[in-house]
């Protein structure tokens, strides 16, 4: 059947809203930027579920090998026993607060990981059950309903604190996903890499905002599927920064990088972030902020300003 | 209902983060034991059909290009790498498919006249462990340690596992086997303890990253390469004021032997060469060193560290 031709999105998750189109947004400091770094704690699992949905080719080790796969598997493992150290100095060197993703098996069985995580003030976020279990639309709506119930008390029950922010493994979700994140209580997700504000999320229960990460920056998009050269990468942050200081000075921009421990957190790579990051705060004035902050904020100048709107 | 396993498959590793371990001190004060694993390999012309891996998928069998580019590498390129590794008097740790003893004894004789260690990487790049049952698995560890010791007189100590595919059971069997390490895992820069039902065995960390298979089999340069070297190099070494790293450089003759290749691996030695206070060593060596001074530590340590956790939770 063909689509029906109507205004707007095809489907109902938000509304259609050209960016040139919306009232000035400012952030809290009155920077036209605000710089966030999403960090992923994910666990792959050497034998999932068999009914577990996973990606035909996750990243990591060499190529894809037939079960057991060490070097895939081994090379996430580096993330949680190294290469988090790394990246949440280079960040806190820089003073971008960390927004942790973390997921409910590691959760689980790293909980010294989350207490140092939690200690040095990163704001944990759920980020479903494993890299190896995806949300689909191949899901019942009962299996997704429990996969995000017990993601989220698995968060809470390891900081004690209830998490706000959500963003599904591999970004994956299914077409009921928001709907039952705000239900459970989710104030922003970050599944939706569409934009360079966050909006608001059209849900029949409680509300929820979209806190869009910058794609072409995520480290595995860059750096794994397309094996951009490190000082090009380096080169893309810092000149995106760039453009959006400028962009923001009409209304304010948001830049949410998505940093992988196994991968960023490596040796080689980790000064190339230390250097991109360097480059930014050479450009001038920026809010750097966690998820949360930035959601609340947007949602303060939204409830200030009715014409905010998406 | 979501399945949390108590424990996480393949359940060999205690989680210790780097910054909560024991101090790792090589000898002379060494930040950084630096080794290089030159993989000298034989994919066969005809290799047996395997259930589970295919080497040659771009033709049927034979494809001669694929077998021509790896088969280069020990007729040209190991030669002209060796050239640029003579120049630093470098004792490599071959990663060896056995078979090439028996096949280039030529390239055995300059491997042992430079008392390079040789590691295990199976009899054939294109047998893999992977689809050898328990039995098969035993028989080849045997045949691996007997032509070991045929050709150079000396026990194997260690293993990356032909064309990197392993089964489950695989560390058991290395310990079994009287072998001390296994370099299929990446996950991390130093060693660490892997549980085995007899025994002891701890991974050398290996490089899928500083690797020149990956990466100039993507559209790769190898100026980029040799940068990426000398950045990971600098992390570590840096990193190895506080306690010891591993750093390994893992090439290909048919890559990095190549005219327009060789010399940004001299480029790289160079450079690590002007620096003091680096272990140039080998896995075997490392090994022995771990085992020796650290391996007890780390256990103790990670060990503590879960019961912390236990503790916690129990108060909780």
């Amino acid at each position: 059947m063909p689509a029906e031709r109507s205004y707007g999105m095809d489907h109902e998750h938000y509304r259609w809203s050209p960016l040139p189109e919306r009232p000035q947004l400012v952030w809290p400091t009155g920077a036209p930027l605000a710089l966030g770094a999403v960090v992923l704690l994910e666990h792959y699992e050497w034998q999932p579920p068999e009914d577990a949905y996973t990606l035909r080719s996750a990243s990591g080790g060499l190529i894809k090998l037939p079960d057991p796969d060490y070097l895939r598997l081994t090379h996430r493992e580096y993330g949680h026993r190294v290469g988090i150290f790394r990246l949440l100095d280079t960040l806190e060197r820089h003073d971008v607060p960390a927004t942790v993703a973390v997921d409910l098996l590691t959760a689980f069985h790293y909980p010294w990981l989350v207490d140092h995580c939690v200690e040095r003030g990163c704001e944990i976020i759920a980020h479903g059950v494993a890299a190896s279990r995806l949300i689909t639309s191949k899901m019942s709506i009962e299996q997704e309903l429990d996969t995000i119930a017990t993601s989220i008390a698995g968060i809470e029950r390891a900081t004690g604190r209830r998490p706000v922010g959500w963003f599904s493994p591999e970004g994956v979700e299914s077409e009921r996903t928001p709907a039952l994140l705000a239900s459970a209580g989710i104030s922003y997700v970050c599944d939706w890499p569409n934009d360079e504000q966050p909006y608001a999320m059209t849900v029949p229960e409680g509300s929820l905002i979209s806190l869009p990460l910058f794609l072409e920056a995520d480290d595995e998009f860059a750096l794994w599927t397309r094996r951009m050269r490190l000082p090009d990468w380096q080169r893309l942050i810092v000149e995106s920064a760039e453009t959006l200081r400028h962009d923001g000075g009409t209304s304010g921009r948001l830049l949410m990088l998505t940093l992988r421990p196994w991968l960023t957190g490596q040796p080689f790579r980790v000064p190339v972030l230390d250097a991109a990051l360097t480059g930014v705060d050479d450009l001038g004035p920026i809010w750097k902020a966690t998820g949360h902050q930035i959601v609340t904020a947007y949602d303060d100048i939204r409830s200030r300003n009715p014409q905010v709107r998406p | 209902m979501i399945h949390i396993p108590a424990e996480l498959a393949p359940a060999r590793v205690d989680y210790l983060p780097m910054i909560r371990r024991p101090r790792i001190e090589w000898p002379d004060g060494a930040r950084v034991a630096f080794w290089i694993a030159p993989n000298i390999e034989h994919y066969e012309y005809l290799p047996p059909r395997d259930p589970k891996r295919n080497p040659w998928v771009r033709t049927p069998h034979p494809e001669v290009q694929g077998y021509s580019q790896r088969d280069y590498g020990n007729r040209v390129g190991f030669w002209r790498m060796l050239d640029v590794l003579d120049r630093y008097e470098t004792r490599c740790t071959v990663s060896l498919n056995l078979a090439v003893f028996e096949h280039y004894p030529e390239i055995g004789e300059a491997m042992m006249s430079r008392r390079w260690e040789v590691m295990s990487h199976g009899i054939y790049n294109t047998r893999y462990i992977t689809s050898m049952s328990e039995q098969e698995e035993r028989e080849f560890l045997l045949e691996s340690i007997e032509t070991m010791q045929r050709h150079t007189g000396q026990p194997l100590k260690g293993m990356l596992a032909p064309a990197v595919g392993n089964n489950l059971r695989t560390p058991d069997l290395l310990a079994e086997a009287g072998l001390l390490y296994h370099a299929d895992w990446m996950h991390d820069d130093q060693p660490v303890p892997l549980r085995v039902k007899q025994g002891r065995l701890v991974s050398i960390p290996y490089s899928i990253e500083l690797n020149d298979v990956p990466v100039f089999l993507t559209n790769a340069d190898v100026a980029d390469f040799a940068a990426n070297a000398k950045a990971q190099f600098d992390t570590l070494y840096r990193e190895g004021a506080d306690s010891g790293r591993v750093m390994c450089l893992a090439i290909h003759p048919y890559l990095m032997g190549t005219p327009q290749r060789a010399r940004y691996l001299d480029e790289i030695l160079e450079y690590i060469h002007r620096h003091e206070h680096v272990w140039h060593t080998t896995a075997g060596d490392i090994a022995e060193h771990f085992l020796e001074h650290s391996y007890d530590e780390f256990v103790a340590s990670a060990a503590a560290l879960t019961g912390e956790h236990i503790g916690h939770e129990r108060q909780g």
